[in-house]
């Protein structure tokens, strides 16, 4: 038995049943090195066990390898010192932890709060706030190590109580919490339980083998704000625990902020970053032209083109699951023969669509939430590709072969107008003439409830749909039969039952939720609900000399590991 | 003169009042609810529901109304629901930033198509004439957002020689401040000054051909007494009537500028507000906006009376 060997076996003794599998998964090979660390990190292994199996593993399977850790500040070897300017998007209501709803106010919230965990840009949870977490073995009962020795701004140290109130205060029923759609099903004030002065354990209502994703980054409402703090005022204050402090904050205008000394972990390289707030993207874009800024948190690529073809800045392109949704209405004819619903799907000319309206910076989607990105996607399922005889043929089948009018409602937003016109005239091949009705966001979504939206009560349905690290909600709020999202009113128990299998199954797991993502991705295709044109990315701009910069898909930007030469 | 006072104060104040009505109840028409507007189309509806209470606005409207009015006549502007603030800090700030940016148009574009329009006026017919009324006549028409962008890209790229953003940082001294503000009012000295010169030519070619011109003329006073003493006092009250005019829009306004040079004007605001339904937000911005215009349009009665004594006060009405 060589070396290797023997300490392998010796963490194997320490482990539990569910992490030996784990272990043995990335033993023989059928995990990277990537994946081992990212479902790892979801299951609460800590990353000195994971180096040490990587290592008795003789450093195996070292494809794509991960990208760095952000836990705990800056790591980055850039020059400290640096006054960052940064535009962003004008956050559009008060920096509340429990309302934020918004990018610009998310990214906010990042500045000075922190999460239990980050979900960084390769989809891997890392710990910030709790040092480790564990589930019992159906994952109904999370436990989180809370770390030690955090204090929060004002000097006042972090424990279990201040997570407690956090997460109690964001799943009340009762209250304004913008969480409340993540949590719906899973977690309940009362699941919120201290266990000691650094334990806290979340009973949830279902199993979910993902849940530390809704304690991370990704939940972007949830960071940890003092014990009985009250979250309107936090806006005075900024109140958190992360690497910068407050200095100022002016709504509508911008913010800036200063090192925190006394942070926790290592300490942040830029002294100071100064935020100015943009409504549009041009004046942002601009800027960074003229040299007034320094990074674009975010840009489309629809107005951004001289960004992604001129030399002037360095673009960071994260794949995303950011997506649109384009759903028919299951339950009123003609929709209600999947046949329809196929033969619109097979209009479509994906690869152009990308190239179109991303110049390529998008992922090509098949009809199913499961991105590219996920590593849980059966990319075996083969890709749905424009048809237009099979298209006719369908339609034909299903008694519409000299077509037929429909509608279809869409909101005024970024590149999506744009979509519908491409789904028209793709339909109009078949002899499907659609009207579009494209409102602004407030008409579209309505009441956001059924019978009062056109969002969820169109005959077809576009809409957007931002990033997640992982699929449970794109599987759940559209697409179950009690889902409610669900603008297809598609009710298939089939899919009820996979898409619980999938939320369940634990993210060691790796071949079962790839088994079952290959089966709702078929099915998905065969039934076509909704089309699922593409996945697109989520670009960042930095002016040439800056490094370090961090964003997440998610609309996050981390500055700590940033510098400028 | 007193009386004069008193009645266009009283017409202003009904003015004003009609105006929050109309702003109001015209705001409720806009689809969609406060409380969806700040947590998302996506947020629980009970979430929604429990915000909205908390705002107020699940009240009787006319409730609502009463409640703001009162408020307002007491010196409280009101809550933002967008921001759960006072509204009064965002209105200052940005009605003292569009006074200002207005203040610098108005200080480069006024003298300058008056200049234009009285050198046009003198020379009827002739080139310089053709050229300023052209030249005029085609700056006006250019929108505002491709004067703007040329002039970033031209001075702010390329020269690189004045700030691509209006909003200067925080303790800027006041000649830094205009010296932010001197690309965003290249645009509408651009659009106003066809109009104002255009303005102040045909007043002048008036004056000079009326009866009390030709006997200064011949009475044979310098030409350039003729146009400071006679004819520019006479054919400036029209162009003042017009430079009045053009404070609403100077106020107000300006969204498109605003925007591309990421000034945090009152014209922004209240877009902002009316997109995102803070009715506290868009009423008081509206009614400041009223106020500055009342305002101006009172100095320019003023104005107007002492260029032209022959009228009196209450034919000027």
């Amino acid at each position: 038995m060589d070396e290797n060997q023997r300490r392998l076996d010796s963490i194997r003794r320490g482990s539990s049943e569910l992490e030996n599998s784990f272990i043995d998964e990335f033993a023989s090979g059928r995990l990277s090195r990537r994946e081992f660390v990212r479902r790892g990190a979801v299951v609460g292994l800590s990353m000195p066990l994971m180096t040490a199996i990587i290592a008795a593993c003789g450093g195996a399977n070292n494809s794509g390898g991960s990208s760095p850790a952000s836990s705990g500040g800056g790591t980055g070897s850039g020059t400290p010192g640096a006054d960052l300017k940064v535009g962003i998007v004008t956050p559009t209501a008060a920096i509340n932890p429990v309302t934020v709803a918004d990018q610009g106010g998310l990214d906010m919230l990042g500045q000075c709060g922190e999460y239990l965990a980050i979900s960084n840009s390769s989809l891997q949870l890392v710990p910030v706030l709790a040092e480790k977490w564990t589930a019992n073995a159906d994952s109904t009962v999370w436990t989180f190590t809370i770390r030690q020795g955090v204090k929060f701004h004002n000097g006042q140290a972090m424990t279990a109580d201040d997570v407690v109130y956090t997460y109690k205060l964001q799943t009340d029923p009762k209250g304004s919490s913008n969480a409340l759609s993540a949590f719906g099903g899973a977690l309940t004030p009362s699941g919120v339980q201290k266990v000691d002065d650094f334990t806290v354990a979340f009973h949830l209502e279902a199993p979910n083998g993902n849940f530390p994703y809704l304690c991370s980054s990704d939940n972007y409402n949830m960071i940890i704000i003092p014990n009985n703090y009250d979250p309107s005022k936090w806006e005075s204050t900024f109140l958190g625990t992360g690497p910068f402090k407050l200095k100022s904050y002016t709504p509508k205008v911008g913010a800036s902020f200063i090192r925190n000394e006394a942070y926790w972990g290592k300490k942040a390289l830029p002294a100071t970053t100064e935020f100015t707030f943009y409504d549009t993207q041009q004046p942002e874009i601009l800027a960074l032209q003229g040299g007034t800024i320094d990074v674009i948190g975010q840009f489309s690529v629809d107005g951004g083109q001289s960004l992604l073809s001129g030399s002037s800045a360095t673009v960071i392109n994260l794949k995303s699951s950011a997506h649109r949704e384009l759903s028919m209405r299951c339950d009123q004819a003609p929709f209600n023969d999947p046949r329809v619903r196929q033969a619109i799907a097979l209009t479509l000319n994906r690869p152009e669509i990308v190239q179109g309206l991303f110049l390529g910076k998008a992922d090509v989607g098949n009809d199913s939430p499961f991105a590219p990105v996920f590593p849980s996607t059966d990319t075996s399922v083969p890709q749905r590709a424009q048809d237009i005889a099979k298209a006719k043929s369908l339609l034909s089948a299903a008694g519409h072969g000299s077509g037929f009018s429909t509608k279809l409602f869409t909101e005024n937003f970024l590149e999506i107008p744009k979509l519908a016109q491409i789904v028209k005239q793709a339909a109009a091949q078949v002899g499907v003439q659609i009207a579009l009705t494209i409102e602004t966001s407030s008409q579209y979504y309505g009441k956001a409830v059924f019978g009062q939206s056109d969002w969820l009560d169109g005959a077809m349905s576009l809409v957007d749909f931002g990033h997640r690290s992982v699929p449970n909600v794109f599987l759940t709020a559209p697409l179950q039969s009690k889902g409610t999202w669900n603008a297809a009113h598609f009710k298939n128990a089939q899919y009820d039952t996979l898409s619980k299998q999938y939320i369940a199954a634990p993210a060691t797991d790796v071949q079962g939720q790839k088994t079952i993502a290959g089966k709702i991705e078929n099915l998905l295709l065969e039934q076509t609900p909704i089309i699922y044109p593409y996945f697109y990315n989520y670009l960042t701009a930095t002016a040439s000399g800056v490094t370090g910069v961090e964003p997440t898909a998610i609309g996050h930007l981390f500055l700590f590991n940033a510098s400028k030469a | 003169m007193a009386i004069f006072i008193a009645k266009r104060f009283g017409l202003a104040l009904i003015t004003l009042w009609i105006l929050s009505m109309i702003v109001f109840f015209a705001g409720q028409v806009l689809p969609g609810d406060p409380g969806r507007a700040i947590l998302g189309p996506l947020a629980a509806q009970s979430a929604v529901s429990h915000l909205d209470d908390q705002l107020g606005v699940n009240q009787p409207l006319l409730t609502q109304y009463w409640h703001w009015v009162s408020g307002f006549v007491h010196g409280d502007m009101g809550t933002s629901y967008q921001f759960q603030a006072p509204v009064e800090p965002f209105i200052s700030h940005a009605i003292r930033h569009s006074l200002e940016l207005a203040a610098v148009a108005f200080v480069i574009v006024v003298p300058l198509s008056i200049l234009g329009g009285v050198v046009a006026a003198l020379n009827v017919g002739k080139a310089p004439d053709r050229i300023i009324t052209v030249l005029g006549l085609s700056a006006s028409t250019v929108p505002e957002f491709v004067s703007g962008i040329v002039v970033i890209i031209v001075f702010g790229i390329w020269l690189n020689v004045l700030p691509i953003s209006a909003a200067w940082g925080p303790g800027a001294s006041f000649p830094d401040q205009l010296y932010h503000l001197i690309l965003p009012s290249i645009p509408l000295v651009l659009v106003l000054f066809g109009y104002i010169a255009r303005m102040a030519r045909a007043g002048t070619v008036e004056a000079l051909d009326s009866d009390y011109a030709r006997t200064a003329i011949l009475k044979g006073l310098p030409r350039g007494v003729v146009i400071r003493r006679h004819v520019l006092r006479n054919s400036l009250v029209p162009t003042v009537t017009v430079i009045a005019t053009q404070t609403g829009y100077l106020i107000g306004g300006l969204v498109v500028i605003e925007t591309l040079f990421n000034y945090q004007g009152i014209g922004n605001l209240i877009f902002k507000a009316a997109q995102d339904r803070d009715f506290p937000m868009l009423e008081a911005g509206v009614l400041t906006i009223g106020i500055v215009y009342m305002v101006a349009t009172l100095i320019a009665d003023f104005v107007y009376s002492m260029l032209n004594p022959r009228i009196r006060f209450g034919e000027a009405e």
